[in-house]
């Protein structure tokens, strides 16, 4: 190809990527490294209080406080003209250190009736200012970035010696809900493998309308609206619902089982929701599969079990991989149908994202733990990749 | 179909031009007003790389107004691309291109006024088969009218009338055919480009096609270039035929040329079946040459001033020109060459009788009219071919 | 064996259906109680969702958002289809790249698009909730469109070009017709995708851009009532219509064109 014709087909693939990549790269790729930033950013102090984080970088943290840094101090928070910013900074210091809260509003209140040229003595205005702790606490929040939010996401912190160390389980449990999400997401992969599987080879082997019927199945719920399945098995698992009553009139129990918000409810309706992304991979497989390999293996000595052991199953495993990736993978990020149908002990790591993100405003809790979950999904995804583009490689 | 064609012609000829009538003149006559030493398309020094790989090397090619021409070869030796740099789909990496006269080399394809029939006909799926031949006119913006006579001549050449609002999903391979014949020929381009056009088609609708494209070049004066890898095509179908060889041209001549005189082991191994025998040149010239086989016969052969004596040769005999006689009942002359052989197999095949023949260390294939007396495996027998129909081909 | 098969095949065909099958119903319940038994049949709560400020206002913005969101992902996403037909380096990358909103957990989307979304002032406008639909309806675009670009055969637009129609003519005429199918399959399905959207508009859309599935969801949560049924009612017959219109579309676009050439 001419050089102006490569030119000319560059242009053109400028101008047909550009605006999508531009749009992506706004409001996806910049939401996603923002919350990557968050989790580990921790601007408060060293925004506020720059002359204070200057001063205090050259003091041994050992001996008293010096006067260059009461000074930096009061210069800072009298540059801060907004009470927002002074709150951030409260805030910060005291989840730090107790006792910054009075300390600083004191401080600063003493420090607006000063006169500007007065001599400053923080001292005077507050003996605690004389006990290095609370410089050290400045000392230890004044980096911008920070690690706390990841170690509290995993229930550890640092102490002051700045040592890493594991929080009691009465404190934070939010390994619990790591443990609990991938047991949750597991237990749902095998259902659908279980359900799946021999619902793929139905597929595969029928004929005619009960194919169509088989297939049908799987695509309709597909298509069906998350939500409104969601608020359908809400409907079947209450007490009042279809399948308590059913199961009350055969008599295989007097009591309703208590579906609803459990965790038993939220697999069920979680595996429902992604069979279809079982089915379909193994299906497809399953296809290419030559029809007359189990009667060449029976021809050959083997019974259905050990042929399909050792025929079928082989042949299908890229299909049940890819088909247990995606499952795994998308239940691991469950939101939605865990709220909904599940109790307070059945929440995974979205809930507690929301929790802080949308409860709290605590933003960088929240990443932490985007960032715990985007991890492993990314690798799941990559291993997904892998597998379908072999599957695909081979069937061409 | 010949028929109606004539009829379509002749009936459709009030209401176009003169050039419609010049290019029912049969391709000899252009041919000889345009004088042979005028080319009409032009390859020179081509040449195309894809990446590092040479596809199209050092090519000369030229074509003259009305001619047929055959590019024959191997699946890979870069007959489609060549046919893609005569259409403006590829731009060659060095040389130049010209037709008429004029370089194309740079003009896109739309501008190169070339009917290119593609190996799956690449019909429009969305377009009925009036709309697809009447493609190539409307992008012309011809008048409305005279798409409509000129798409219903088309579709009566091509015998389809009758399909006209179908889709092309609803025909049959051979429809399909000619279909896309009908419209790449619809807008009367000064070049017809076919890439294997009839390799999807079954052998009896293959040849009954080959004919009918045949037909049309001749009627129609058309100057085609018809890429296929199928030598028995290229023979029935043209003027002249270029056999390619790794992006190089191998030998260019008459299908006649090429069978009887094949000038590579290249050629001779991939136009038809071949005895091939090594030894070295003797003499050489014009009353015919002489070579000394590797197994120390010596045999003669038809005249040749190349390979020089003394070189490496491979003496080449088309096993339809080998016959086999009872033993001992040959006569060796200085026209005629004799070898003793056994029968190893006797293949009978229809119509006519395959022998494998073993001479020693050598194999040779005879091929026999079914009428002549079996032979019986293990016979011996005298093994007997014509100098003439004897070629030295260098090594 | 064989009645094993069919007894399994029965169970799991009823588990995949009943949730369908039992939640239309209620949608005409009379009662309060978005439960079986159905006592008697009415039309009250779909009177509800049109006369309720928060039903009525929901669907209306889910219309809204939904075209939005649709009609923004259906272009972009056909132009980088088209942008990434013939591979080039990196674009293998760049399309898995692109893909990956459906990959994502929507609750990180939703934490950083909340960030994001402050900073840029898209958060509480119904722009920026369209915005955050189409990222997430964008990958269905692409992989329809660059499916049914995949299936058009180079021949056929080479063939075109070489008749006599320059590239934007070859566009026009070939290239597009034969893709449309591809773009329509994948608004429908970025319409879908706009109308199920939940996460990402708890984060980003404020009291007066909730949808209906975010209205759904917060009345599942907070008040049940036979609504949600008769709002599942009107989302399946919905996608059901416009998957309808689609496949009609389809058909007239396949039926013969009359005999004479249309030029
Ligand atoms: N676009 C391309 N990029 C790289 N290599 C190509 C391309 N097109 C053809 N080739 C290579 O060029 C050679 C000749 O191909 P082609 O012209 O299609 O041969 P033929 O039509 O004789 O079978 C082949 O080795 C093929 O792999
Ligand atoms: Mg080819």
């Amino acid at each position: 190809m001419s050089a102006p014709q490569e030119i000319k087909t560059a242009s053109a693939r400028a101008m047909l990527l550009g605006p999508a990549l531009v749009f992506m790269a706004m409001v996806f790729f910049l939401p996603i490294w923002t919350v990557l930033v968050q989790s580990v950013s921790d601007p408060a102090i060293s925004n506020a209080l720059p002359a204070t984080v200057a001063a205090v970088a050259e003091w041994d943290p050992h001996t008293a406080p010096t006067i260059a840094m009461q000074e930096a101090l009061a210069e800072d928070l009298r540059a801060i003209d907004d009470p927002q910013i002074l709150g951030d900074v409260v805030r910060r210091l005291n989840s730090q250190q107790a006792g910054f809260r009075t300390l600083i509003s004191r401080t600063s209140g003493a420090l607006n009736r000063l006169a500007d040229d007065a001599s400053i003595d923080l001292v005077a205005i507050d003996p605690r200012w004389d006990d290095p702790i609370y410089s050290q606490a400045i000392a230890a929040t004044m980096s911008p970035t920070t690690d706390r939010f990841l170690l509290a996401a995993v229930d550890m912190a640092r102490d002051a010696a700045g040592n890493i160390g594991t929080v009691g389980p009465d404190v934070s449990a939010n390994r619990d809900t790591f443990l609990r999400t991938f047991a949750i997401a597991a237990t749902v992969s095998l259902v659908c493998l279980l359900i799946g599987y021999p619902y793929a080879m139905l597929m595969a082997s029928s004929r005619g309308w009960v194919r169509g019927v088989l297939i049908a199945s799987v695509l309709l719920p597909l298509w069906t609206s998350l939500l409104v399945r969601t608020a359908a098995w809400y409907v079947l698992l209450q007490d009042k619902g279809l399948i308590n009553s059913a199961l009350q009139w055969v008599g295989l129990i007097d009591e309703p089982l208590g579906l609803l918000f459990s965790r038993t409810g939220v697999v069920i309706a979680m595996s429902h929701v992604l069979l279809p992304f079982m089915v379909l991979p193994i299906y497809s497989v399953l296809l290419t599969i030559p029809p007359n390999l189990g009667p060449a293996a029976a021809s050959l000595g083997a019974n259905p079990i050990r042929s399909f052991l050792h025929v079928q199953l082989p042949l299908s495993s890229l299909g049940i991989a890819s088909g247990s990736l995606l499952v795994f993978m998308s239940a691991i990020g469950y939101y939605i149908t865990p709220a909904l149908i599940g109790g307070p002990t059945d929440q995974m790591i979205s809930s507690l994202i929301a929790f802080f993100a949308m409860g709290s405003a605590n933003w960088g809790m929240a990443a932490a733990f985007g960032v715990l979950l985007l991890i492993p999904t990314l690798l799941l995804y990559v291993a997904y990749d892998r597998v379908t583009s072999r599957t695909n490689g081979r069937s061409t | 179909m010949t028929a109606s064609m004539a009829t379509s012609r002749a009936s459709g000829r009030g209401s176009t031009t003169g050039r419609d009538g010049s290019m029912a003149a049969s391709s000899a006559r252009v041919a000889a007003m345009n004088g042979a030493s005028a080319p009409f398309i032009a390859l020179e020094q081509v040449e195309m790389m894809f990446g590092t790989h040479r596809v199209v090397d050092q090519l000369d090619l030229t074509i003259t107004r009305g001619e047929f021409v055959s590019l024959l070869g191997p699946s890979g030796s870069g007959k489609t691309t060549i046919l893609m740099l005569l259409a403006g789909f590829l731009q060659p990496t060095a040389g130049s291109i010209c037709l008429g006269g004029k370089r194309i080399d740079h003009l896109p394809p739309h501008r190169r006024d070339m009917g290119v029939v593609f190996q799956n006909y690449a019909l429009f799926p969305h377009m009925s088969v009036a709309d697809n031949v009447a493609f190539p006119l409307r992008m012309r913006r011809v008048g409305r009218e005279e798409i409509e006579q000129r798409v219903t001549r088309a579709l009566d050449m091509v015998q389809l009338q009758h399909l006209r609002d179908r889709r092309p999903a609803m025909l049959s391979g051979g429809q399909q055919q000619r279909i896309a014949l009908a419209r790449a020929l619809v807008f009367e381009p000064s070049v017809v480009l076919m890439d294997e056009p009839l390799g999807a088609l079954d052998k009896q609708l293959r040849e009954q096609m080959q004919l009918d494209i045949r037909d049309l070049h001749r009627r129609l004066g058309l100057t085609i270039v018809f890429v296929t890898h199928d030598q028995g095509e290229a023979l029935t179908m043209s003027d002249r035929i270029a056999v390619f060889n790794r992006g190089r041209i191998e030998q260019i001549g008459s299908p006649t040329e090429i069978y009887d005189r094949p000038a590579s082991r290249f050629v001779a191994e991939f136009i038809g079946e071949t005895n091939l025998m090594a030894g070295k040149v003797t003499t050489t010239g014009p009353d015919g040459s002489l070579i000394r086989l590797d197994s120390g016969e010596d045999m003669a052969a038809s005249a040749a001033d190349w390979p020089a004596a003394g070189n490496e040769a491979l003496l080449s005999v088309r096993p339809e020109n080998v016959t086999v006689q009872p033993v001992g009942t040959a006569r060796r002359t200085e026209r005629v060459n004799i070898m003793q052989a056994k029968v190893a197999d006797s293949v009978y095949q229809g119509d006519h009788l395959r022998l494998h023949l073993d001479c020693g260390q050598r194999r040779m294939i005879a091929r026999l009219d079914r009428q002549v007396a079996d032979y019986a495996v293990g016979t011996q027998v005298d093994v007997v071919f014509q100098a003439d129909n004897c070629r030295v081909i260098p090594t | 064996m064989k009645a094993a098969k069919i007894v399994f095949g029965l169970l799991a065909v009823t588990f995949l259906m009943a949730p369908l099958v039992t939640i239309l119903p209620l949608a005409f319940t009379s009662s309060d109680l978005l439960s079986y038994p159905i006592r008697s049949f009415s039309l009250r709560w779909f009177e509800e969702l049109m006369i309720s400020d928060a039903w009525r206002m929901s669907i209306v913005n889910s219309l809204v958002i939904g075209a939005g969101a649709t009609l923004l992902a259906t272009v972009l996403g056909t132009l980088v289809s088209l942008g990434l037909r013939r591979s080039f380096a990196f674009s293998g990358i760049l399309k898995s790249a692109l893909l990956l909103p459906m990959v994502v957990p929507a609750v990180i989307l939703g934490v950083g698009m909340q960030i994001t979304f402050i900073q840029l002032g898209l958060v509480n406008t119904h722009v920026g909730v369209i915005i955050a639909h189409t990222v997430v309806a964008l990958p269905f675009v692409i992989v329809s469109v660059s499916g049914s670009l995949a299936g058009i055969d180079m021949r056929v637009e080479r063939a075109a070009m070489s008749l006599g129609a320059n590239p934007l003519r070859v566009f026009g005429h070939v290239t597009l017709p034969l893709m449309l199918p591809g773009v329509l399959s994948g608004a429908v399905l970025a319409f879908a995708t706009s109308l199920d959207e939940v996460v990402l508009t708890l984060f980003v859309a404020g009291p007066n851009q909730r949808t209906l599935a975010r209205q759904m969801f917060s009345s599942i949560r907070e008040n049940i009532s036979p609504a949600i049924a008769a709002a599942a009612f009107v989302i399946i017959v919905g996608t059901v219509v416009v998957a309808g219109l689609v496949l009609l579309f389809r058909a007239a676009a396949q039926r013969q064109k009359p005999s004479t050439v249309t030029v």
